[in-house]
């Protein structure tokens, strides 16, 4: 886990890293959140809205900012202020998302980060593209 | 020079999501509604980034309202 203070970080750094989404993680989601829709748990319902398979939750893809902010950017002293947040296109179970998030601006009078964040598929194609507000608390 | 509260009227209705905000130089954070700590560094970033000025920490602590805030942002763009 990376451990970056305020003095540590500025415009341009970055990290990313690689996820595989599986059927596990749809179903924990699923009991986790309660969001039951056909469209992200029968596959033939999905395959008859025209997906080839149940639709992954935009909000799972969306939880690997989490694992982005807390682990690699700024790490342990992350306190996550806020995402705006925009789904590009679907993802699916067995699709290999990288996930990365560069610093973009530095609030240096509240010692507030942004971060522009993407995740993008194995075939090149943005899944999801984020502007992620975080702060670092004391410890 | 532009009329300061004129431009940070749209930047705070956007950031307090108040779409009807009459922005006055005597709003702050205890007349205006959901202008919260955490609002108050998004409203600091959003005003930075507009202006492409920076605020230090100790010029932000003794502002009392927007009116101040105002006067600060003159002081910035003049000096540049």
């Amino acid at each position: 886990m990376n451990e970056y203070r305020w003095d540590d970080l500025s415009v341009g750094l970055r990290h990313e890293f690689e996820v595989t989404l599986t059927a596990e993680m749809m179903s924990a989601f699923a009991r986790l959140s309660g969001d039951d829709n056909p469209l992200h748990v029968d596959a033939d319902y999905a395959r008859a809205a025209g997906f080839p398979g149940p639709v992954v939750f935009g909000l799972l893809t969306s939880a690997f900012y989490s694992q982005l902010v807390g682990v690699y950017l700024p790490g342990r002293l992350a306190l996550l202020h806020g995402i705006d947040l925009d789904f590009v296109k679907p993802a699916f179970v067995g699709d290999v998302l990288r996930v990365s998030g560069e610093v973009s601006y530095l609030t240096d009078a509240y010692h507030r980060a942004e971060l522009r964040a993407r995740i993008v598929n194995q075939d090149g194609k943005t899944i999801s593209k984020a502007k992620i507000r975080v702060g670092l608390h004391e410890r | 020079m532009a009329d300061i509260l004129t431009e940070l009227t749209p930047i705070f209705q956007d950031v307090l999501d108040l779409p009807d905000l009459a922005l006055k130089r005597e709003s702050n954070a205890t007349n205006v509604e959901g202008w919260d700590s955490l609002a108050h560094v998004n409203l600091v970033t959003a005003i930075q980034q507009h202006y492409k000025i920076r605020f230090a920490l100790g010029e932000l602590e003794d502002l009392k309202n927007v009116g101040e805030m105002i006067d600060l942002i003159e002081t910035k763009l003049k000096a540049r």
